[in-house]
């Protein structure tokens, strides 16, 4: 669960073809948890996590995991308007998931308009190629397209954790530059980025020295 | 009788003069004419005994409802009417109560005797209450004698400044009944410093010797002092005793004080008799001002209130003490003469000698306290670097004000601790799923409206009737009072809604979230669950049934809305069965929650825990009215799959 107390929330949102890992992720992500079944998802699912930057601001992602299936594909359109980022997911085992990447950038850049969302490509089930699988998207192809695009790329891997924290701190890191360099504001109508609980200066400290006391029956 | 003036005073032949206006003048007197080198010291005295206001004290109560009892003593002066007053509060019998809570006293300075204090009456903690408890026994048993303040919801202060050299003594008192501020204070300037017998009981028997042979100096002092009182009487360092001292509340005197006054010797008996009398008459005029309620003041602000008002209050209440004491009056005149000369020569040892005293008390008072707060050291210390600050009073209402500071703040603390349910409901993601389904329905309304404004005639007015049924089909029956359904019920009406709309969802994982609740709230143990706890645990509950609806809304709504063949009829009813059910079962939820705090109230918590309780009833209206809120999101998916 996520602590009550952050300072800005930005929304991001997960696209990419169907099974290529994007719930995988978030729950690696999120929980540190791998699950090697799972459900496909309905429509929508929502993460959250907290992180930390730099400076100490706490941040608040809100994470909507879309479903990547064809049939939910005019619904979760409708989903992509509210985001200050978007991470292109697709399987590096799984070459028509990378080919498919134009399609959802392009997809979430209309979307997101006239806001302009801070993009990561993130290839998944980096484990497989290395136990032996078939890799279809040499990394080298998938840096070349970030390059040309201007985004990041990260390749993880959910079952091990690899680069999957770097993956989600490379977007909120971007994002909070921009928020930083006034590009991106907390504006009525969009809830890309909103304020959080705002701690008080002071509190804090008597925030930390409650804590011990707090769970004492029930 | 008449009225006495304050210029009467002033002179003393005049007081002297008449016998009558003798207890008039004692009450009239004021602080000024104690200035004055007059032997009206008698009857200044007796004014002073009814005020102690040779001291400032204050007696705050912090958040555990703490009084700080701190005595600073300034400069080398000695302050005579001080102790004599706080002597006399002590004897009188029936004068005071300790009302207030005393955890904590500070003293400043132990060489220097101000006595500080600031008395706040404020909640009533139980360890304060044992704390007053053990005070009564104590003052008992120490002497028959109660000594105390009784002070409520009030602040007094008391504050002892040096001022003039030279012996003379200067006593302030000021009555704000507005304010319902007392501040009296005493300023006591003299040249000689008398050691004094650390043995209370001695020091008393000293100064009485010095009162009779030197002189009948002060009334203050003699006043106060009777012999069977000053027997009885001991300044015993228990915090009860001490307390009281401070109080220049003197409720009555004891009946047997003018026979006491025989041991003086013949002069001025009869005058000090009726000066304790005046006095105590006074005392009581004060008391009951004091007693309707004193706010904190500012001893500055104080200091500046029209001596014009002073004057007044005093006549009014040497008016009242005069009907009080007329039988007295009679004999006040006698001895007179000599006490004016006496007072004058002896006016330096008396004082001295109640400075002493008072010193002696503080210390006493200081050793009690450090006995039962080990802290008091380090207070003492804090309190000394501050010491050099003008106004001790403005120390004191500092550290009160930096009390309830603390204590806001560690309300904000638990309250950040406790999540309301809005967090919570964010938490849950239902927040999050409500905001997803609006975007869904304003989708499909955008959908609608494109549809509409493509059609005309005919298709236009069905297209609109086809909406208002699907609206009216959503509209929830009018809350017929069901007998409470079993949670057995429910999950079966669920799955049956579920079924009729033909979508593939499931209500498991929130029905297994309110049963896990039930087995929580059933296997409670109530005597260790704190109410607050036990809250808090209802309004997550209702957030999470609530944010698990939210979820299975908006996952109805993306199903229906890639549905292939759609039935919207059947969608709409289930829809509302849905919600009914799902209210029902927050009602239930609210309600088994409520029963279990209700049986924690008690007389000490009802107020509270009856808030709580109406806390989680209006959580659940605001659960209730999100699933509702959701049914009506979800009009618009139906209406897109009935055209």
């Amino acid at each position: 669960m996520v602590e009550p107390i952050f300072d800005l929330q930005f929304r991001l949102i997960l696209i990419g073809d169907s099974t290529v890992g994007k719930s995988c992720l978030l729950k690696c992500f999120t929980d540190g948890k791998f699950a090697e079944l799972s459900d496909p998802t309905v429509g929508v699912d929502f993460f959250a996590r907290l992180i930390e930057v730099d400076d100490g601001t706490r941040i608040k992602l809100q994470l909507w995991d879309t479903a990547g299936q064809e049939r939910f594909r005019s619904i979760t359109r409708s989903y992509y308007k509210n985001s200050v980022g978007a991470l292109l997911v697709y399987d590096i085992c799984n070459r028509a998931s990378f080919d498919h990447i134009p399609v959802w950038m392009s997809e979430a850049r209309r979307q997101i308009e006239p806001h302009r969302p801070v993009f990561v490509l993130v290839g998944c089930k980096v484990d497989l190629a290395e136990n032996g699988g078939q890799r279809e998207v040499p990394k080298e192809e998938a840096k070349l397209f970030a390059q040309k695009h201007g985004i990041f790329h990260v390749e993880t891997s959910a079952k091990y954790g690899w680069s999957v924290e770097d993956a989600f701190r490379k977007v909120t890191e971007e994002i909070y530059n921009r928020v930083q360099s006034g590009e991106y504001k907390v504006e009525d109508g969009w809830d890309g980025i909103k304020t959080g609980f705002v701690r008080q200066k002071g509190l804090d400290i008597n925030l930390v020295e409650a804590e011990p006391t707090k769970s004492s029956c029930c | 009788m008449d009225t006495s003036d304050s210029e009467c005073f002033e002179s003393a032949d005049e007081d002297i003069q008449s016998d009558e206006e003798l207890p008039k003048k004692v009450f009239n007197k004021d602080c000024q004419n104690l200035l004055k080198p007059n032997p009206n010291y008698e009857l200044e005295a007796s004014e002073t005994l009814c005020d102690p206001r040779t001291e400032e004290s204050k007696i705050t109560r912090q958040n555990d409802a703490s009084i700080k009892l701190e005595i600073a003593v300034k400069g080398d002066n000695e302050s005579k009417n001080s102790n004599k007053a706080s002597h006399s509060s002590s004897e009188t019998e029936d004068i005071c109560q300790v009302t207030s809570k005393i955890n904590t006293i500070n003293v400043i300075d132990d060489s220097k005797p101000v006595l500080s204090r600031k008395e706040n009456v404020e909640g009533d903690l139980c360890n304060i209450k044992q704390v007053e408890q053990e005070t009564v026994k104590k003052s008992r048993s120490c002497a028959k004698t109660k000594l105390g303040s009784k002070i409520s919801k009030d602040t007094v202060k008391f504050e002892i400044t040096p001022e003039k050299k030279k012996s003379k003594v200067v006593e302030k008192e000021k009555l704000h009944k507005t304010e319902n501020n007392i501040i009296s204070s005493v300023q006591i300037v003299e040249n000689e410093k008398l050691k004094v017998d650390n043995d209370d009981q001695n020091l008393w028997d000293d100064e009485e010797l010095d009162w009779g042979t030197e002189t009948k100096l002060e009334s203050d002092a003699k006043h106060n002092i009777s012999k069977d009182n000053t027997e009885e009487y001991k300044f015993q360092p228990s915090p009860s005793s001490n307390t009281p001292q401070f109080n220049p509340h003197i409720g009555k005197k004891s009946e047997n004080q003018s026979d006491n006054w025989g041991a003086w010797g013949s002069w001025g008996v009869s005058v000090l008799s009726t000066a304790t009398q005046s006095v105590s008459s006074i005392t009581s005029q004060l008391t009951n001002v004091i007693e309707t309620g004193l706010g904190a003041a500012d001893p500055e602000e104080l200091a500046r209130i029209d001596r014009e008002e002073k004057r007044e209050l005093k006549e009014s209440l040497g008016k009242e003490c005069e009907q009080d004491i007329p039988s007295e009056a009679p004999s006040v005149g006698f001895g007179l003469g000599n006490l004016v000369k006496l007072v004058e020569n002896t006016g330096n040892k008396v004082i001295s000698g109640g400075l002493d005293t008072l010193e002696t008390i503080g210390k006493k008072t200081m050793e009690v306290l450090q006995e039962g707060d080990p802290g008091l050291k380090k207070k003492r210390a804090f309190l000394k670097i501050e010491q050099n600050k003008p106004v001790l009073s403005q120390i004191l209402r500092e550290a009160k004000e930096r009390a309830e500071n603390e204590r806001n703040i560690s309300e904000e603390v638990y309250m950040k601790k406790m999540k309301n349910y809005e967090t919570l409901f964010d938490d849950h993601h239902g927040l999050v799923h409500l905001e997803a389904l609006e975007l869904l329905s304003k989708q499909c309304e955008i959908k609608l409206r494109n549809l509409q404004n493509s059609l005309n005639g005919e298709q236009y007015t069905e297209f609109l009737e086809t909406m208002d049924q699907i609206k009216e089909l959503c509209e929830l029956p009018d809350e017929e009072e069901e007998d409470q359904i079993s949670i057995l019920e429910i999950r079966e009406k669920l799955k049956k809604a579920v079924t009729e709309m033909n979508v593939q969802i499931s209500y498991d994982k929130l029905m297994t979230n309110w049963e896990e609740s039930e087995v929580w709230l059933n296997a409670l143990n109530m005597n260790i669950c704190d109410e607050k706890e036990l809250h808090q645990q209802a309004i997550e509950t209702l957030a999470q049934l609530t944010s698990l609806a939210m979820e299975q809304f908006h996952k109805i709504g993306e199903l229906l809305l890639i549905k292939d063949r759609r039935s919207t009829a059947d969608e709409a009813d289930s829809l509302v069965q849905v919600t009914t059910t799902l209210t029902a079962l927050i009602g239930i939820a609210a309600a088994k929650f409520s029963e279990k705090l209700n049986s924690k109230i008690c007389e000490s918590t009802n107020k509270e825990i009856s808030g709580l309780i109406t806390n989680v009833f209006f959580e659940a209206a605001n659960s209730s009215s999100y699933i509702q809120d959701a049914l009506q999101l979800l009009i618009p998916v139906l209406q897109v799959g009935a055209v």
